[in-house]
């Protein structure tokens, strides 16, 4: 029932509001698509990676450089797929023998690499001071037209949202709760570890990929401080205000990510988000660790319980 | 891989055959030349006093602890070199003497991630959810119902394991290990930390069980009652090596068993 909601609201939305709105969902829309799969990674599986932002500039710089290589429209998504398969299978070696805080110090030596990269190689990419790309068209499609790339997003978001939910009700979605919980009750139970980790690192990869190279066709611009340390941090930010290892919880998280930086930029003020956001990051740790869906759910949970024994004690 | 229906008609023989089993930590011995016969779905309890190498034996068995010397069978297929995840594989599965559990999750979620063993589609068959993946997940969601039914922990099934009470989430625990029916299931003082009643519970649930869908068990346990009620074999280990194997009311009252467990003055109550 959920997922026709959203295909109600999503169909119903471009007739309700204006452009510079649809903007915005859009841009939330591509956001919740890499919190997914930052979810995947940290909040299901545990593992924890300050170089999703890299991962989501993979997919964006695929997008800005298909025109210049003149890489086919419809071989670009593959591009995409098999670079953050690769790429993501290598940034999950590490976890073979590393964890926690020692891992996001290797991931953000990757993030780091990754703008060192594109800063050096500027002739292609234009180093610093980014550089446009191309709409992408196809046929009628052309995704620098607002309705054209919100549809593109509404798509590919609600296929995210149907595998992420779906994932936890799979094999592997097991694996990936039990590993983030006790390595050595996996093993007893007979799973993979470091296949199950290696396998959230790829889909993570993937579903930021697939986010990025969309964001760079809607936005029409990529530069590299969009996928720096900043970045990462921010997805990070978005899982866990959101609540990590909830689906509902990677979109509340990716619209406040979105949102709250464009309402400082509307009142003039853009430079305080960072000042803002990390404060109230600081607030969401310290007093609702479960993250704004997981504290709902408890929420719901204790008023159910209490209106079952008033029921029971009535009855 | 195993891959039969239902889940709980798994398991099959179970024959556990430990050859001169030699095992140490920084060059002192925890457990010295065991040999020992585990036949199938015998239950066996293994006694001993403290540091008497019985927990480090199950380690072994079920590859927690790196076997020195020595090699482990289980109906002819070796194990000695294989990870403990390739041994719940082939049906080695343990509990832990402090219960290990996902804390976040519910009752069913911990059960369900027993169903790791049995046999599952392919990763893009669960993304994509084709019908392979509604097969085992309604196959997985069965099974699961009809353990904690069995174990009478159904009507906690939908609560996060970490309100749930020890004796509680004990029984998630070995939900979570017979939710696929083992062959060789290896027990670290199951009845550690629970009361009389909790005792008495635990004991009949695994019996009832046992006695339905049987499986070869290594129990160890320091409630002499307790062993003597529950297993028919008993093997009492002291310094790492074993000291008796038989009957368990031979075993422990056997007169050296009797000295390695109390000291030398042996009191008769």
């Amino acid at each position: 029932m959920g997922f026709g909601i959203f295909i109600v609201i999503t169909a119903l939305l471009p007739f309700v509001i204006g452009q510079y709105y649809l903007y915005v969902v859009t841009q939330v829309m591509i956001y919740a698509i890499a919190t997914l799969g930052l979810d995947v990674l940290y909040g299901r599986t545990g593992q924890l990676s300050l170089a999703h932002a890299s991962f989501f500039g993979i997919g964006a710089y695929v997008a800005a450089l298909s025109n210049t290589f003149g890489v086919p429209v419809v071989l670009q998504p593959v591009l995409v797929l098999g670079l953050a398969v690769i790429v993501g299978a290598l940034v999950a070696i590490p976890t073979l023998r590393l964890s926690g805080l020692r891992l996001a110090l290797v991931t953000l030596l990757f993030g780091e690499l990754f703008v060192w990269l594109i800063d050096h190689a500027s002739n292609l990419t234009g180093g610093s001071q980014g550089m446009t790309v191309q709409p992408l068209t196809l046929g009628p499609f052309d995704s620098s037209e607002p309705l054209d790339g919100y549809a593109l997003a509404a798509i590919a978001s609600l296929l995210a949202t149907v595998m992420c939910v779906q994932l936890g009700k799979t094999q592997y979605g097991r694996r990936m709760l039990a590993v983030r919980d006790s390595e050595l009750a996996s093993a007893s139970v007979g799973i993979p570890i470091v296949r199950t980790k290696i396998a959230a690192f790829i889909l993570s990869a993937i579903l930021a990929g697939a986010a990025g190279w969309i964001y760079a066709y809607v936005v029409g611009f990529v530069s590299p401080t969009t996928f720096d340390l900043f970045g990462s941090v921010n997805f990070l930010v978005a899982v866990i205000l959101g609540g990590s290892g909830r689906v509902l919880g990677a979109w509340c998280g990716a619209l406040y990510i979105v949102l709250v930086p464009e309402v400082f930029s509307s009142i003039g003020y853009p430079n305080l988000f960072p000042i803002v956001g990390g404060a109230v990051m600081i607030v969401v740790a310290m007093t609702i660790p479960r993250g704004l869906v997981g504290s709902l759910e408890k929420l719901g949970e204790t008023l159910w319980a209490v209106r079952g024994r008033r029921g029971r004690a009535g009855g | 891989m195993p891959e039969v229906e239902p889940l709980s008609s798994m398991g099959g023989e179970g024959r556990l055959e430990l050859r001169q089993i030699g095992v140490s930590f920084g060059g002192v011995a925890a457990v010295r030349d065991v040999s020992l016969v585990f036949r199938p779905h015998v239950i066996t309890g293994l006694v001993g006093p403290n540091g008497a190498g019985k927990t480090t034996l199950l380690n072994a068995i079920s590859g927690f602890a790196s076997v020195e010397r020595g090699t482990i069978e289980l109906d002819r297929s070796e194990l000695t070199k294989l990870p403990a995840a390739q041994r719940a594989h082939y049906g080695v599965v343990r509990g832990f003497q402090t219960v290990r559990l996902l804390e976040g999750e519910t009752a069913f979620d911990n059960i369900l991630v027993g169903c790791e063993r049995a046999s599952q589609p392919n990763i893009f068959a669960q993304l994509f959810n084709l019908p392979a993946q509604r097969r085992s997940w309604r196959r997985d969601r069965g099974a699961a119902a009809e353990i904690a039914e069995r174990l009478g922990i159904s009507s906690v099934a939908h609560r996060p394991v970490a309100e749930l009470p020890f004796a509680t989430r004990r029984l998630v625990e070995l939900a979570r290990i017979l939710v696929v029916r083992p062959k060789v299931l290896l027990l670290d003082e199951p009845a550690a930390g629970l009361n009389a009643h909790g005792r008495r519970q635990l004991t009949e649930t695994l019996q009832a069980y046992h006695a339905v869908s049987p499986f070869t068990m290594i129990v160890i346990e320091h409630d002499v009652d307790l062993v003597r009620r529950m297993c028919s074999e008993c093997v009492a280990l002291a310094q790492g090596s074993v000291i008796a194997t038989g009957d368990p009311g031979h075993v422990l009252d056997d007169p050296e068993v009797r000295r390695a467990y109390f000291g030398d003055q042996v009191h008769h109550a």
